[in-house]
């Protein structure tokens, strides 16, 4: 009880923390957004704030998201802040004095995930095989309830050896699927199954 | 008089069909296609051809990468060494190790033959100008986690 209280309490924060940021971020608003009385939310483009926007999004937007289908979204990751500007500045000189920390930093400034990272597992089928079993576990419980309690027994007919067998034996009289049903098993002649 | 201009008609017929017979077997092939298939030579020299023009910009040079990286094929070691002087031009080496790593990607699951092949090809390019590969950067393997947003 408790604890779903805290939980309660630390989404309505977080809630409260981003909405006070968009608002702080939103104070140049769009023309449109103006014209609607103002306040709301920050366009797309005003939400890439000084970022460089590269190319064309993967739906014409300039928003991020990594996809190996598409990998080089529209805007850079990062806003340029002053570490990076340092770095772009050394980035126009040669590569080689660059140490890998700094191209490491350079990539992560321009791009969120590596490939790998795109890639690696995320385990979730743990939990997709994890409630497939569950279902199917229940499902089970469920049969045996109905077995127990609901059905009735099965009739005689089926639970009887000797009244399955006079079935049978009247199958067999009565030459029932003789192509390649019962009564082609059976041998007429000698009055037994055939080999 | 039915029958004579149903054997005239006929007659026609078929001589318009044995004059055309040569013409259409010639055409059959690309018949269906507005335009002649594109030999992947002339994929690559369009491609180099992309990527060395003297105006390119981060918004050609996105595109391009990014349609090769829709395409069903790895890329040349041609049109790799020219993607990486142009990331060099436009002094973007985050762009240079990102396309690495689609090259790589592209392999798919011929990684093992394809990868140190074009390695081979485009090592000497990579070392001209100072570009370091993924795995040198320890980025063939993930490196840093990131929170899903429907956990946040």
């Amino acid at each position: 009880m408790i604890e779903s209280w805290i939980a309660m309490a630390t989404v309505t924060g977080t809630l409260l923390r981003r909405c006070s940021r968009l608002s702080a971020a939103a104070a140049p608003l769009s023309t449109s957004a103006r014209a609607l009385g103002g306040g709301g939310l920050p366009t797309v483009v005003e939400r890439h704030g000084n970022r460089m926007v590269i190319g064309y999004g993967f739906n014409g937007e300039p928003n991020y998201i990594d996809r190996v289908d598409y990998p080089i979204p529209a805007v850079r990751f990062k806003e340029d802040n002053a570490q990076i500007k340092v770095l772009r500045e050394k980035e126009r000189g040669d590569w080689k004095k660059l140490t890998k920390e700094e191209v490491q930093e350079l990539y992560r400034a321009t791009f969120c995930r590596s490939f790998a990272e795109m890639q690696a597992p995320t385990g979730e089928w743990k939990l997709v095989l994890g409630g497939t079993m569950l279902a199917c576990s229940i499902a089970v419980w469920i049969y045996l309830f109905m077995k127990v309690f609901v059905y009735e027994k099965l009739p005689d007919t089926i639970t009887n050896p000797e009244k399955v067998e006079a079935q049978v034996q009247r199958m067999i009289d009565l030459r029932m699927n003789p192509v390649q049903g019962i009564a082609s098993e059976w041998d007429y002649e000698k009055g037994q199954w055939k080999n | 008089m039915i029958r004579n201009a149903f054997s005239r008609a006929l007659v026609a017929g078929r001589a318009g069909f044995l004059q055309l017979a040569p013409q259409s077997a010639s055409v059959a092939g690309c018949r269906h296609m507005s335009k002649v298939a594109e030999s992947d030579e002339q994929l690559t020299a369009r491609y180099v051809q992309y990527f060395e023009s003297k105006d390119i910009d981060h918004w050609w040079l996105s595109k391009h990468i990014n349609d090769l990286a829709g395409t069903d094929a790895v890329p040349e070691p041609d049109i790799i060494k020219a993607c990486l002087h142009a990331c060099r031009r436009l002094n973007d080496i985050a762009m240079a190790v990102r396309f690495m790593e689609i090259v790589h990607f592209k392999c798919g699951n011929r990684v093992k033959e394809i990868y140190p092949y074009v390695l081979q090809e485009v090592g000497p390019t990579l070392k001209e100008l100072g570009i370091p590969t993924p795995e040198e950067l320890g980025m063939d393997k993930p490196q840093l986690a990131l929170e899903d947003v429907y956990d946040m």
